[in-house]
């Protein structure tokens, strides 16, 4: 189990900074990801792989009028 | 957006892995090899002029000489930079530069690199200036790539070839930006006029070329606002569930691609900037040309149609309509009436709900089938309120009036009425669905215009990061973004460059909400104009001087209390049993965990009940905890303290607030 933005999210071996922004359909595309309080770059979303019982943070800026 | 493909190559020996279509030049710079290059820059696309940049690329079959700045990378090859025959070619080309340019210190510098000493030969042409130009191109295609105008170009061949505007002569579009003299690596372009004398123009510019620099880099893979503008924000609400749908009551729909960006960007103008704000390289405001109108004056006569932005998309959805010409239609006729886009489909949503709910029906709207998606209607009382006739004549006075109209003379539950008539202080909701964030419930009903989102648009730090759980936070929020947000007002300027598009290293600064960069490019821009410098708290206090002294405007025409920043209760939670039903889980949870009720066995309208007995008072506690905050009395009036910390406290001001117990 991880927590992403304060709610509880199922984790599995693997699972990546970017399995979780697809699984909580976050389309928005001004995110700041941290795991554990890292920051992650968005180059590597694909390859940074989120550890059990981890504290995720995907921050959304804003944007429009 | 998924990683791209990665290939390795060799680069000297050294082995680089690269996204496909990376340059070889791009390569080399990961890896630190450096290689000359005088036209190249990352702000435009390769051109391949100077030649300096040459390599020798092997890829499995034979050795060529290739320029590396525009050599894309798709398959494994070896490079080498500095071979004999590299080298020698190299050595040649900067040998006929130095001949031409003699005294240009960048020529000179890599000259003396390569080893050459005075060239062998006098070029015809030479010019002997230190800061000549050097026919790199870079400035006409920063012109034309990043700033999206032609101002400046080469002119003429052979030995005559220089840079000009056409005809030598002065261009009016030319807004001197100074992006040209900014990437120009020879000194050779110089601003000489400023026509509004500001105090420090190179501060300016600079400020501006920072947001001009990061529009060019970054907005395709941000917001693609150069693209689409705003509206790339349909998909992305209706994905969070905050697109309004059939007057507010749902945040999602199955038909939302059919307006998504996606669609819209078929239609729009492409490659052109908008011309809302010329020399503006954000360039969101979008156009479409030659659009044949189905109804209306112009029926049958193709036009341009200024838009559609997002909220025109977002306010067709809140009228149950998914076709991008509607859309297209309505946004035209909205703007030759002079009607607003929002207020009108905001304005329409209302009159459809009424009209299934039986309040209205086609006796009184004089013949209209006025239901959610029945787009003819909705165009046509669009037109009877251009024309001031029929049911345009009740509809075009907005929701406010018709709430009390419906009420004194169809018999409506005034109740029903007031709880999805979405306006505040007489201005209609702009399309976002406000049920999941308290703190933009009150971005909403505490805005002293009436029902805007652009004092603080505050949904995702509130309801998806979680960032602002206590009242306290989100009363912080909503004092410094409704401040911060003035403070364009007072300037004059558009806030969609402030966070439309993200500086590079924005996520690793302590408050990437707030933009940290462009609030400093900011205070640069305001000192390069007037000679004061400035901090982020100076430009609030600016702001906060004009705001209260906004609100006690608002008091003095009778909407600067408590009971005016009160909001409908469709903007706070479920209004009907529907409504409930759609997201029964979620709402469930909530009265379970957040309200300590168990809805097991509850009816649904009990339920409905709960919450609101709940989210209602949330709203109260919101409206103390802000007007703590901004020191304001408890019945939201601003305090003779604070008017005399913020020095706006003149004799009239400080009589009126005091009448109202501030």
């Amino acid at each position: 189990m991880i927590i992403v933005n304060g709610e509880r999210l199922e984790w599995s071996p693997g699972k990546t900074a970017r399995d979780v922004i697809k699984e909580k359909n976050y389309l928005f595309p001004l995110l700041i990801v941290r795991i554990n309080g890292k920051l992650v770059p968005r180059k590597k979303y694909d390859s940074t792989v989120i550890p059990d019982k981890a504290t995720v943070d995907i921050i959304h800026l804003m944007s429009g009028g | 957006m998924a990683d791209r493909e990665m290939i390795t190559i060799e680069i000297d020996g050294k082995s680089v892995s690269i996204e496909k279509d990376s340059t070889i030049l791009e390569a080399a710079r990961e890896v630190s090899i450096y290689i000359p290059a005088l036209c190249s820059s990352e702000l435009v696309e390769p051109y391949a002029a100077c030649r300096l940049c040459i390599v020798e690329v092997n890829d499995g079959r034979k050795t060529k000489l290739v320029t590396s700045c525009n050599y894309p990378v798709r398959r494994p090859i070896k490079v080498n930079t500095s071979s004999e025959t590299v080298l020698r070619n190299r050595k040649i080309i900067l040998e006929m530069m130095l001949s031409r340019w003699p005294n240009v210190q960048l020529i000179k510098d890599l000259a003396k690199h390569a080893g050459i000493t005075p060239p062998r030969y006098q070029h015809p042409a030479v010019d002997l200036n230190p800061n000549a130009c050097i026919l790199c191109g870079l400035c006409m295609r920063i012109c034309e790539q990043g700033i999206w105008e032609n101002i400046i170009n080469f002119t003429n061949r052979g030995a005559d070839r220089s840079v000009q505007m056409p005809y030598d002569s002065e261009q009016p579009h030319c807004i001197g930006c100074g992006a040209c003299a900014e990437i120009c690596p020879t000194g050779a372009i110089t601003m000489i006029d400023d026509p509004n004398q500001p105090y420090d123009a190179d501060m300016v510019r600079r400020a501006g070329m920072r947001i001009t620099e990061e529009m060019i880099r970054f907005d395709k893979e941000q917001c693609d606002m150069r693209g689409v503008g705003t509206a790339h924000l349909v998909e992305i609400m209706d994905a969070y569930d905050l697109l309004p749908v059939m007057n507010y009551r749902f945040g999602k729909h199955e038909d939302s691609s059919k307006i998504s960006s996606d669609v819209l960007r078929t239609f729009f103008t492409k490659g052109k900037p908008d011309g809302c704000w010329l020399g503006c390289t954000m360039a969101c405001a979008k156009a479409i040309e030659n659009f044949e109108l189905k109804t209306g004056p112009y029926k049958g006569e193709k036009v341009l149609v200024d838009g559609p932005e997002y909220e025109t998309l977002g306010g067709s959805s809140n009228m149950g309509i998914f076709d991008p010409r509607f859309v297209i239609e309505y946004n035209f006729y909205c703007d030759t009436y002079g009607l607003d886009t929002i207020s009108f489909s905001t304005g329409l949503a209302f009159v459809m709900e009424c009209y299934e709910a039986g309040i209205l029906d086609m006796e009184k709207t004089g013949g209209l089938e006025i239901s959610f998606g029945a787009k003819d209607a909705a165009l046509e009382l669009l037109h009877q309120i251009g024309r001031g006739e029929g049911f345009g004549l009740i509809a075009g006075k907005g929701i406010r009036y018709m709430k009390k109209y419906f009420v004194e003379n169809f018999g409506a539950d005034p109740g029903f009425v007031f709880d999805i008539g979405m306006e505040a202080k007489g201005m209609e909701y702009s399309e976002y669905v406000t049920k999941e964030s308290l703190a933009q419930q009150g971005g909403y009903g505490i805005a002293l215009k009436g029902a805007q989102h652009d004092e603080a648009w505050l949904i995702f730090m509130d309801m998806v990061n979680k960032q602002i759980p206590t009242f306290e936070d989100k009363a912080e929020a909503l004092h410094y973004f409704p401040m911060w947000r003035t403070w364009f007002g007072l300037c004059g300027l558009c806030k969609l460059p402030w966070n439309d598009v993200e500086p590079a290293d924005n996520a690793e600064t302590d408050e990437p909400a707030k933009v940290p960069g462009h609030v400093q490019g900011y205070c640069e821009f305001f000192e390069g104009v007037t000679g004061k410098p400035q901090t982020m708290d100076s430009l609030i206090g600016m702001s906060e001087k004009v705001y209260n002294f906004q609100r006690v405007f608002n008091l003095k025409m009778g909407f600067g209390k408590r009971e005016h920043d009160a909001i409908p209760y469709r903007s706070a939670g479920p209004v009907t049993a529907t409504e409930y039903e759609s997201r029964q889980d979620r709402y469930d949870t909530q009265l379970r965990e957040d309200v300590g009720i168990d809805p097991t066995g509850m009816s649904t309208i009990e339920k409905v009940a709960a919450m609101r007995k709940y989210r209602e008072s949330q709203y109260e506690h919101l409206l103390d905890a802000v007007y703590k905050r901004r020191g304001w009395t408890n019945d939201g009036v601003p305090t003779v303290a604070k008017l005399m910390e913020l020095g706006v406290d003149f004799p009239d001001v400080i009589e009126l607030v005091r009448k109202h117990g501030g």
